[in-house]
């Protein structure tokens, strides 16, 4: 029973973490049809602002306010320089964007040092849940996770912003023609997305090993989710969110990590495979 | 069309020409290196032969690079007992085995709706990760530490000194290159490479023309894997050990940054991309450290944002092959059922 329990308060927190990386990956896609592969490295980006923290002696609960708002700077300085310049060319952004990712890992590298860095537990102590002990830093990050999911969906389907957001989606030149500066949203949407991955890495750098290479371990699963889910309502996200964590968590405590990653492939492929549109299809 | 007056081909063969002198005045040892990259240039003109003609950007080439790889020190280490070690048998595996496995890739991939060019991207990127971590967990292939002491290129109808001397093994990977580059060039500029780039501008189009896209993307992607899997072998070979990591994503995407900085639609400027970088990097990555891979990447996106050719594309470009430049006039009324003038003025257009 303990098992069981302690395995779903992984699985969950697992999944909350991933979905807060695929929401920005899902939102700068679905707008701006731009494949963002520097994602991971501003996941990166936020774990390393808590290591900068750490080492200035600060608290650790700056960052989260540090991480998200630099890492929208950095997403809206690449807007600028970088990705506006290949909007129209779609393959081209993959390669833009790896390419800006290959430089921030090396940066890091550069600045930090390419071994693994040690971050404090900023909340040490475990509480008892449903029977169990479990890290309370964990349940912070889903409840932060919720928080923030929450508050996107809220966002995108609840105020006039997101109801712009989702006209610039259906339909770019129309929603341009009836007085939508969707220039400024893009930039804008870049900067949220890369803010979101900032601030997931911070929240996730204390149980994780910050080291240069941590951004791809979620890059590729949230990729995975969001082909699974499709991109055409942002529950798609959660959804796929959801079956690829679950499965990667639970093959990874019965089986090794190993057999997790390529089972969580196979899946992917396989649903790719019969539902090329993700679960949650684009309507026609 | 840029200009009528083209450098490409006595470029092209100039290069080929100066290649073919290096062993004349290079040292032992900068001969070998060379040797090596000539291996990554033919693995590059596997990438840009399904990126530049066919549009289909692949991000796992390095798993064909990889497999072609252990075949080949498999079957030379003698883990396929019933082949004795040949070194024949080896590359032919080493050929046959990718390209089996990228036809399988290939039909998953592509039949039905199929996965559209950025999630193919995508997936192969997966693809390239999990096989390495399989690969790193398989004690049949040596797991993490891979296979060590695999023999160099022999020369069998030698008696007594069988193995092939430094420059040799150069030249017989040189030469290898050459054909590749020859072959693939044929089929670009054939008939079947006309329906490839075709596929690449329009591909619903083309589909409406009566060709089975999907069929062509496969036989295309199966080329290039061939193409990959052999570059693997000629490498093992001469590197003498193969790793989990030249089967991941570490050289798939740098696969993909040579053939970006070189030039992904023009096959000899892919090629020389991917012997320029190795080759700069083995001066500059000592005297700059980290910073070289940072160099890199900004490099990579400046050119892609400003040079989406890449530096050698347009310099290395051949002048289309003449029957495509002045096509045959054809009596209006007698042109059924052949569409390649008319794909062939489609492509000229864009």
């Amino acid at each position: 029973m303990t098992f069981a329990v302690e395995l779903g308060l992984d699985t969950l927190s697992y999944s909350l973490s991933l979905l807060l990386v695929s929401l920005g990956l899902v939102i700068i896609f679905g707008l701006m049809n731009v494949i963002n592969m520097a994602h991971g490295e501003f996941f990166l980006l936020g774990a390393y602002s808590v290591v900068a923290v750490q080492q200035l002696h600060m608290p650790y609960w700056l960052t989260l306010l540090i991480a998200p708002l630099m890492l929208a700077v950095v997403g809206l300085i690449l807007e600028e320089l970088v990705i506006r310049h290949v909007y129209h060319r779609f393959i081209d952004t993959i390669l833009a964007t790896w390419g800006i990712s290959i430089a921030l890992k090396q940066l890091i590298v550069i600045v930090f040092g390419p071994t693994s860095q040690s971050i404090v537990n900023p909340l040490p102590e475990p509480v008892h849940v449903l029977g169990v002990v479990y890290p309370s830093f964990r349940l912070f990050i889903m409840g932060v996770a919720l928080l923030i999911s929450f508050a996107t969906f809220w966002v995108f389907y609840r105020t006039h912003i997101g109801l712009a957001i989702r006209g610039v989606i259906a339909n770019r030149p129309m929603a341009a023609s009836l007085g939508l500066n969707t220039r400024r949203m893009d930039r804008w949407t870049f900067a949220f997305g890369a803010a979101l991955a900032g601030l997931a890495g911070a929240v996730m750098a204390p149980i994780m090993s910050v080291d240069p290479q941590m951004g791809g371990g979620f890059l590729i699963p949230a990729f995975l989710s969001i082909m699974v889910g499709g991109i055409a309502h942002l529950l798609g996200v959660v959804l796929g969110v959801a079956l690829i964590g679950t499965t990667g968590t639970v093959i990874a405590s019965v089986d090794t990590q190993v057999a997790s990653q390529v089972a969580v492939f196979l899946l992917a492929i396989v649903v790719i495979r019969i539902w090329p549109e993700g679960l949650i299809g684009r309507k026609r | 069309m840029t200009s009528r007056v083209s450098m490409g081909r006595p470029l092209t063969v100039a290069l080929w020409a100066a290649l073919m002198l290096v062993p004349l005045f290079a040292d032992e040892w900068s001969v070998s290196q060379l040797g090596q990259y000539l291996t990554f240039g033919i693995l590059a003109m596997s990438l840009s032969f399904i990126w530049g003609q066919v549009g289909i950007l692949c991000f796992g080439q390095a798993i064909f690079f990889g497999l072609g790889a252990y075949l080949m020190g498999l079957t030379t280490l003698e883990r396929f007992t019933w082949f004795g070690g040949s070194q024949t048998v080896g590359l032919l595996l080493a050929t046959a085995g990718p390209a089996l496995l990228a036809y399988v890739l290939g039909k998953l991939l592509f039949v039905g709706r199929g996965l559209s060019g950025a999630f193919f991207a995508i997936v192969t990127l997966c693809a390239a990760m999990i096989v390495e971590i399989v690969a790193q967990h398989t004690d049949f292939i040596g797991g993490f530490d891979g296979l060590l002491g695999i023999p160099p290129l022999m020369a069998n109808w030698r008696v007594g000194d069988e193995m092939l001397s430094t420059n040799e093994t150069f030249y017989v990977v040189l030469g290898s290159a050459l054909l590749i580059y020859l072959a693939a060039l044929f089929v670009q500029r054939s008939p079947l490479g006309t329906v490839l780039a075709a596929i690449r501008n329009n591909e619903d189009r083309t589909a409406s023309f009566g060709y089975r896209t999907i069929d062509y993307k496969v036989l295309a992607f199966t080329i290039s894997g061939a193409m990959a899997g052999y570059a693997g072998a000629l490498f093992t070979a001469q590197f003498g050990f193969v790793s989990p990591a030249i089967t991941g994503t570490a050289l798939s995407t740098e696969v993909l940054v040579w053939v970006a900085v070189g030039g992904r639609g023009v096959l000899m400027a892919a090629f020389l991309g991917a012997v320029l970088v190795r080759f700069v990097e083995s001066f500059l990555s000592s005297a700059l450290g980290p910073y070289w891979l940072l160099m890199l990447g900004m490099f990579f996106v400046l050119t892609v944002v400003v040079m989406p050719e890449g530096i050698f594309g347009r310099l290395l470009r051949l002048p289309l092959p003449r029957s495509w430049r002045e096509p045959r006039r054809v009596p209006a009324q007698a042109d059924h059922g052949d569409a390649k003038p008319a794909l062939a003025k489609a492509l000229e257009s864009s």
